[in-house]
């Protein structure tokens, strides 16, 4: 069998169900393999280890006292798992990786984190991201850049590049991301590991520290697209305390990927995407995955649809304007410190923010901006209209250089290409491994209409179930 | 003559809007912001005149609350992060005194 650390969230399920361990053993495994690699690695900005296996013990003891009954009420019980740092935890410090929030302990959950801990999930500690999740590399954080497991020389992506670092190096089950912008998929993609965008407004925003308040979509990296769908169950659903989260009945995503079948299907092939730059072995590892999806029984089908080098424009927009909004708020009076302690990047962001929604720029900046939006959003209704998915790279290249991001004022939104015009039509995509090129995970990516994440699932169930490329650990933890 | 979109002097002023301190830093970010806003006049390739803005993507329109959810921090709770209280209220500089 193979380590308890490495187990998948529903192989460790499984395990606890029979007894085969106990919850403290998983997360004492998870704690030792981040005692052991997280110097080098460094995902974590905090471990709750006390916290943590006080839990497990409770845990267990309801196992022992319930036996497999008590997993009805809560499906992850006994389940290690870490949160992004821009996850408010009630009592545990939450910086979102800013010196802005050093030292701020929340009163309050944030909504998925709530449903985790009611789902009997055990949060092991918080990881890094980029400050404020501005950036796609860590290295804006300002405590210091998480480094990739499959190569140390690298950055994991980002802004969760933290949580899919510690996933992907086994140190917990899952964890938990955000994307505004291809913050969970870059990351999910360079580190080799799933990762999920929902639909916005599927899963609740209330508690998690507010980039752009209209694409901000909170979601979970996991070992496989079948955790993604548990985890993501958990998360989901209505909140009033958010307005934005979407009212549908969340569905059983597991029971619905599973029943799923790819004949039939249609598996659009947006050509804009494939002719941006990609780097060829990126191209080489996705156009294997569609033929996978093909030999699945998918019909594969060129779409056109708008180029995805506009979003880089409409989302830098957006983002910039909600963030020189949203970071208004941080005065360092009720929480946090002053507006000094605010980093180069955010900086940069809040006054482009101020300056295009102000007088006399808004019409050229924002209002445009909104309006190529609805653009965005037609050229996925019409992609719809003829195919049930959409396949295509998560990232246009493998983990670059630490270092690198430095050379360009925009390099995350550069990076994230692939995913901004999704996320700027509030469509949900999941990014799952699709190969290694230069010893380095390549991402491939599906999308959907909003709110058929299970269809995502079942086409991603079947990938996973013929091909092997989820289960390939970085050599550094196989050492 | 600067083709900049953003001089040092409008830097200057949209950090003292947003209350940022950046002190020696004013050419950077007039050639950084600059820079970006160059990228985005790729925007102006595509006709939008008959197009109207996208705010939201869920459709979603007037959601309120049951009515349920009264209180969500307790006063204690709301005062625990605040650098300096008072009768249970929270200390702040002079609004109108300030530069």
């Amino acid at each position: 069998m193979s380590k308890l650390n490495e187990l998948t969230v529903l192989e460790a399920l499984e395990g606890l169900k029979k007894k085969e361990f106990t919850s403290v053993e998983l997360v004492k495994a998870c704690l030792s393999q981040i005692e052991k690699y997280d110097s080098k690695i460094k995902a974590f900005l905090r471990v709750t280890p006390e916290i943590a296996l006080k839990r497990a013990e409770e845990a267990d003891k309801e196992i022992s006292t319930k036996g497999v009954e008590a997993f009805i009420n809560k499906p992850l019980l006994g389940i290690p798992y870490a949160a992004k740092d821009n996850y408010s935890t009630k009592g545990v410090e939450t910086t979102a990786s800013s010196k802005v929030l050093e030292g701020y302990v929340p009163p309050f959950d944030a909504t998925a984190i709530k449903r985790l801990d009611e789902a009997g999930a055990i949060l092991l500690g918080k990881t890094n991201l980029d400050a404020f999740a501005h950036g796609s590399s860590t290295e804006t954080s300002d405590f210091g850049t998480t480094f990739n497991p499959w190569d140390l020389t690298k950055v994991p992506g980002g802004s969760s590049g933290g949580s899919a670092a510690a996933v992907a190096s086994h140190m917990v089950l899952f964890a938990t991301g955000s994307e505004t912008g291809g913050s969970t998929r870059g990351p999910a993609s360079w580190c080799g590991v799933t990762g999920v965008k929902p639909s916005y407004g599927r899963v609740s925003r209330y508690g998690i520290v507010a980039m752009a308040s209209s694409t901000d979509s909170p979601g979970p990296l996991t070992k496989t697209a079948e955790d993604a769908a548990v985890v993501l169950r958990v998360m989901a659903g209505k909140d009033p305390l958010d307005a934005t989260s979407l009212q549908t009945e969340v569905p059983d995503y597991l029971a619905e990927g599973k029943s799923f079948s790819m004949k039939g299907i249609k598996i659009g092939r947006p050509v804009s995407y494939f002719e941006m730059e990609l780097e060829e072995g990126t191209r080489k590892k996705v156009d294997e995955a569609v033929e996978v999806f093909r030999s699945l029984g998918a019909e594969i089908i060129d779409v056109d649809m708008l180029s995805p080098k506009y979003s880089i424009a409409v989302y830098t927009i957006l983002q910039r304007s909600e963030v020189s909004s949203n970071l208004a708020r941080l005065d360092g009076i009720r929480y946090g410190n002053d507006r000094n302690s605010f980093g180069f990047e955010a900086k940069k962001r809040i006054m482009l923010g101020a300056y295009t929604l102000s007088s006399g720029y808004y019409d050229a900046y924002y209002a445009k901006a909104q309006k190529v939006r609805t653009l965005i959003k037609q050229s996925f209704d019409a992609a719809f209209e003829k195919v049930d998915l959409l396949v295509a790279p998560s990232m246009p290249c493998v983990a670059l250089n630490v270092g690198e991001s430095s050379n360009s004022p925009m390099f995350g939104e550069m990076m994230d290409v692939l995913n901004e015009p999704s996320c700027i039509a509030g469509v949900p995509g999941i990014s799952v491994p699709c190969g290694l090129y230069n010893g380095l995970p390549v991402g491939v990516q599906i999308m959907s209409k909003i709110n058929e994440e299970s269809k995502i699932f079942g086409a991603l169930f079947n990938y996973q179930g013929a091909t092997g490329f989820h289960l390939e650990k970085p050599a550094l933890i196989k050492e | 003559m600067d083709s900049r979109k953003i001089t040092i002097e409008e830097v200057k002023k949209i950090a003292q809007m947003s209350k940022l301190n950046i002190e020696g830093d004013e050419e950077k970010f007039s050639q950084l912001l600059s820079q970006t806003l160059d990228y985005i006049k790729i925007l102006d390739e595509l006709d939008t005149s008959e197009v109207s803005e996208t705010f939201q993507v869920t459709g979603l329109t007037n959601v309120y609350q049951d009515g349920s959810q009264k209180v969500t921090l307790s006063r204690e709770d709301a005062l625990k992060n605040v650098k300096e209280t008072a009768r249970n209220l929270v200390v702040t500089k002079g609004v109108f005194d300030r530069e």
